[in-house]
């Protein structure tokens, strides 16, 4: 079983957005919003010692991802290769992912008024192809491919080259989107975007915290209700009403 | 003759008396009730069954992985419950637009709601001495009762407090509607009303299904009848209503008076006992009921779809008619037409096809449905205040637009929204939208005809 990781170089990269074109034109995402998006971090220092750096930001992939724990129809899912995917006809759209993600990699598609993101093109790989962003890069500072193959790219820029994950002590989901380059560039990067903490949106808290015990409380209580009084019907036997 | 005179308050019956009450029967449900009930009750059983397992995951979901599992693999896919999961829902909200719509006087205006579903003095006392009955902490005989008991009251506000709110929550998920936040409260507020309605459902099915003495209510809910004895007891205030409107129409029978308005007399004078009524909704010559009608055609269309793997029709089958009279003078014209060569190819007969017999069938079926109730006879139906001539006129124009109009559509209402309407079609369900809204807005423009 694969498990699919992208590293992104961030020496490399020069932040033309040819990226986030692929992927709108590719998956049809709606002018305004897009699934993976090049920021940029810095300049930082004084010159003539100035750092700055691109930042790719897209769907992590995570182990641990928060957001499917968040979904309520499990709409939201990891496959067995580890990508994180919507299955657009469960999802209602109501955004307690969107809430959780700690990358803000997702956003509601105005068009279908369902949740959208990165599924690390699944429908190409499937075609043996790599993902749109990838094969279109134009610096070639997009790397995929399968962790468990040590002849990959991603396989040796993460295991050899120490490709870095964004996480902090807040939040660790696991991310599979490793960024290698200049140290300096890295650095000034993953400061500068960190991952926030998962959020459970209120009515998430409401939910488990109030609902969930009173509903299962209140027809349980009148299931035990009907449950005894039952059993001393049972008792009373039926014989004495005869109309 | 259980009473000479009816009493004002529930008394103890002798058992003659009893014996003879046992026997006869009252009608208490329309059919119509009957078959929402049970419409209701398919759709609830399916849809919390479905509902509990749509939520799946490890922070909101309740259901064990055993059920899930179970759901799944009848509907092959969380996505195809959910599919289901909504369509059952929507027509579940239809069928209920439907009865609110037309039955709004029956059901919905506010004196029925008063009377039949307002919790009145005796009912608050009721409820008191059950509980204290249900306590063992007295004795005392429980208040009589309307036509639905403190308890049906008590669950009945529920429900019409909650199936709106179940009604709107669900269409703003299943749509997408107002934005995330709407949705996620959304999620919370459905489950909170299923879960109240489902706390009180139990009561409910007990008290129906397994309660001893509600029986004759369950059965009532089959039959539509209950008999005089359990009425007595259980709903005297509606017993002593019967009673005296029957005595009433007795009284007024005699003397050839029409029956005052129902201002009760305290002591209505007694009048020959009425005969027992029937039962059947089939003992009259008249037009069968439309529910039963209605089911009936929905069985026909699901034959012709395992019979003849296509549904019902019937403008198909007249546009073969016109070709086949158009092809019998100019086969060549008709073959050419860019309409009409749809139906027709050199060499064979349009009129070979399932439609042009099933309007003969039709026709046929009409014919012997009007001759078995006794119904045969040449008349022209129409308003009071027009000529035959004008009726005439009117429906060969009504006949000219329903043809340009069902061929625009591309069916009618057997084979657009009853065939269409069967198998989901979107097209179906907009056409008929559109066919009753145009139809009441006729209607209305039209009345002067008709009235």
């Amino acid at each position: 079983m694969a498990r699919y990781a992208m590293v992104i170089d961030l020496h490399k990269c020069v932040g033309c957005q040819a990226c986030t074109m692929a992927c709108n034109s590719e998956w049809e995402v709606p002018a305004g919003y897009a699934r993976t998006r090049v920021r940029f971090a810095g300049p930082e220092g004084a010159f003539p010692n100035l750092v700055a750096s691109p930042y790719v930001a897209q769907c992590n992939h995570c182990d641990n991802p928060p957001c499917v724990k968040a979904c309520p129809t499990g709409a939201t899912y990891q496959t067995d290769e580890g990508i994180v995917v919507i299955d657009r006809a469960l999802c209602i759209g109501c955004g307690f992912c969107v809430e959780a993600c700690p990358y803000s990699a997702r956003f509601l598609n105005p068009v279908i008024n369902k949740v959208d993101k990165c599924d690390f093109c699944s429908a190409r790989l499937e075609k043996d192809l790599q993902p749109a962003c990838v094969a279109t890069c134009t610096a070639h500072a997009k790397f995929f491919g399968d962790l468990e193959d040590s002849g990959s790219d991603v396989f040796r820029l993460v295991y050899e080259q120490g490709a870095r994950r964004n996480e902090s002590p807040a939040a660790h989901p696991g991310p599979n989107v490793y960024y290698s380059g200049k140290k300096a560039n890295v650095d000034l990067a993953l400061a500068a975007f960190p991952p926030r903490p998962p959020r459970l949106l209120t009515q998430g808290r409401f939910w488990k915290g109030f609902v969930k015990p009173l509903v299962l409380g209140m027809v349980g209580a009148t299931f035990l209700g009907q449950a005894v009084a039952f059993f001393q019907q049972l008792k009373k036997g039926e014989g004495q009403f005869d109309d | 003759m259980p009473f000479e005179t009816l009493p004002l308050e529930p008394v103890e019956l002798t058992a003659e008396q009893a014996e003879v009450m046992a026997q006869r029967q009252l009608k208490k449900h329309h059919v119509a009730i009957i078959l929402l009930h049970w419409f209701n009750a398919t759709v609830w059983l399916l849809e919390l069954a479905t509902g509990a397992g749509l939520i799946a995951s490890s922070y909101f979901r309740f259901a064990p992985d055993w059920y899930l599992e179970i759901l799944t693999s009848i509907f092959g896919s969380r996505a195809n419950m959910l599919r289901f999961h909504i369509s059952l829902g929507v027509t579940w909200i239809v069928v209920f637009a439907v009865y609110g719509i037309f039955g709004f006087r029956t059901y919905l205006e506010m004196e029925v709601l008063q009377r039949e579903i307002a919790l009145d003095r005796d009912d608050w006392r009721w409820l008191r001495i059950r509980l204290l009955r249900m306590l063992k902490r007295t004795a005392e005989a429980l208040a009589p009762q309307g036509i639905y008991n403190a308890g049906q009251k008590l669950f009945a506000v529920m429900i019409y407090c909650m199936i709106p709110v179940i009604m709107a929550t669900g269409v703003i998920m299943a749509f997408h509607l107002f934005g995330m936040a709407a949705v996620r409260w959304s999620i919370v507020v459905h489950f909170l009303a299923v879960g109240v309605v489902v706390s009180g459902l139990i009561v409910h099915v007990y008290m129906g299904a397994v309660f001893p003495e509600e029986k004759p209510a369950f059965f009532s809910m089959i039959t539509g009848m209950v008999n005089e004895l359990y009425a007595y007891r259980h709903h005297f205030k509606w017993w002593k209503e019967v009673k005296m409107q029957e005595r009433e129409w007795e009284r007024a029978f005699e003397t050839g008076q029409p029956p005052a308005p129902a201002a009760p007399a305290a002591e209505p004078p007694l009048a020959v006992q009425p005969p027992a009524r029937a039962a059947s909704i089939f003992r009259s010559r008249d037009y069968w009921p439309p529910y039963v009608a209605g089911a009936g055609l929905g069985l026909t269309l699901l034959a012709t779809f395992i019979v003849m793997g296509q549904g019902l029709g019937a403008s198909g089958g007249f546009t073969r008619y016109l070709v086949a009279v158009i092809a019998s003078f100019a086969p060549g014209y008709a073959a050419a037409h860019p309409y009409w060569s749809n139906y027709y190819q050199p060499g064979q007969s349009p009129l070979l096809d399932f439609l042009v017999f099933e309007l003969i069938g039709a026709a046929i079926g009409g014919f012997v449905s009007g001759w078995l109730s006794g119904r045969l006879r040449v008349s022209v139906d129409k308003g009071p205040r027009i000529s035959n001539r004008t009726r005439y006129a009117l429906a060969l124009g009504g006949g000219i637009l329903t043809g340009i109009g069902a061929r625009l559509a591309r069916g009618c209402t057997s084979g657009l929204a009853l065939s269409g309407g069967a198998v989901l079609s979107a097209g179906a369900f907009a056409f008929m939208m559109a066919v009753f809204a145009a139809g009441f807005a006729g209607a209305y423009l039209m009345r002067r005809y008709w009235l």
